[in-house]
């Protein structure tokens, strides 16, 4: 986290410095009550950058007469983003920041060969087990079973390749609004797609079964073809990468035997 | 919905697509629907090109997939009418242009 900077209109402006999944962001605000909960809310994720993303929270000073390379509208929050600047406007609560936060890195990951998937996402002996799913799936229930610090997030999954291998991120996007997880990283063992059963049972999925479990529980907002074909390139590549199985399990730790090594 | 022979095919330029296994996986950015197509249609799908008629296609699929003309020809016929439903395909007139 850096020092407040000079004042740029309004109130004094402050900047923060964080990066998900190794992709770096600057946020500058002149509201000291959403700095101070993007501080607490952001702190394990906190990290200086040599060239971050710079995000202008509700700074009125800019003229938005430019045409937005990517514009989202979250319930009156608004993101825009061109070549030059990525503007959050009208953003009230740490809530509706979070939320173009989201919007935003699921855009620029497209671009790095990564997304965002509903999942959580647990680490043992060094490798990432990712649990996806959609609501009331067992996310939150498989994280809860896991050691404490083994998980890296209960909720939002970040998924990347780098140099020919895939990599689950922490991300501080966490359920109910609960500010945890860790800035690290651990090469993918698996994708698991989450059924509830009486008995424990691990069938393998074949990629054109992952693709189909994948794409309903990806993170995305654009609507604009090109964004769609990268994306659709980038999680059929993990369809095809990541072994993928479907985890039927009750709710105990045991289903951890039936995974794999 | 009938295809009309004199017609020729195109896939809707706004649709993201990818191959994987046998089938072909189609996303419709607007609405952020997913579809699919099987062995078939995948077939069918990589061959539409916005030149050939649903007569054309069904020749391919007949040579390929060791069926009867007339077989072939209904089985394209109706394949291109469910995508046409769901707008994956479009179809344009001999003469060019489309026909939305």
């Amino acid at each position: 986290m850096s020092a407040p900077d000079a004042n740029a209109g309004g109130g004094r402006q402050q900047q923060f410095e964080f990066s998900i999944g190794c992709v770096p962001f600057q946020l500058r605000m002149s509201d000291a009550r959403l700095y101070r909960d993007a501080s607490l809310r952001y702190a394990a994720f906190t990290e200086a950058s040599s060239q971050p993303i710079h995000i202008a929270l509700n700074d009125h000073s800019i003229a938005g007469s430019q045409p937005a390379d990517f514009a989202y509208d979250f319930e009156g929050a608004v993101l825009r983003a061109d070549s030059c600047k990525i503007r959050f406007d009208g953003v009230r609560n740490e809530y509706a920041l979070d939320s173009l936060l989201r919007i935003l890195l699921s855009w620029k990951l497209s671009d790095r060969n990564g997304f965002l998937l509903h999942a959580a996402t647990v680490v043992r002996n060094g490798k990432a087990y990712v649990f996806t799913g959609r609501s009331g799936a067992g996310k939150s229930t498989v994280a809860s079973l896991s050691p404490k610090g083994s998980v890296l997030t209960d909720e939002i999954s970040l998924l990347r390749r780098e140099n020919g291998e895939w990599r689950a991120y922490g991300t501080p996007f966490w359920g109910e609004f609960r500010a945890a997880g860790s800035n690290t990283s651990a090469p993918v063992r698996g994708i698991f797609r989450l059924l509830q059963a009486p008995e424990n049972r691990r069938t393998s999925l074949r990629p054109v079964e992952m693709i189909r479990t994948l794409l309903p529980n990806v993170l995305f907002f654009s609507s604009e073809s090109e964004a769609n074909r990268r994306l659709l390139e980038i999680v059929g590549q993990a369809a095809e990468e990541m072994p993928g199985y479907e985890l039927a399990f009750r709710k105990d730790p045991a289903f951890w035997e039936v995974l794999p090594a | 919905m009938t295809t009309k022979p004199s017609v020729s095919w195109q896939k809707n330029p706004a649709l993201a697509w990818r191959e994987i296994d046998d089938a072909t996986v189609i996303i419709s950015p607007t609405d952020s629907v997913m579809h699919e197509l099987n062995d078939t249609g995948s077939f069918l799908w990589k061959n539409i090109d916005g030149r050939r008629s649903a007569a054309e296609l069904a020749g391919l699929l007949a040579e390929s997939y060791e069926v009867s003309p007339d077989v072939a020809l209904t089985d394209t016929q109706a394949l291109l009418d469910e995508m046409s439903t769901r707008k994956l395909v479009v179809p344009i007139p001999a003469t060019g242009g489309d026909l939305r």
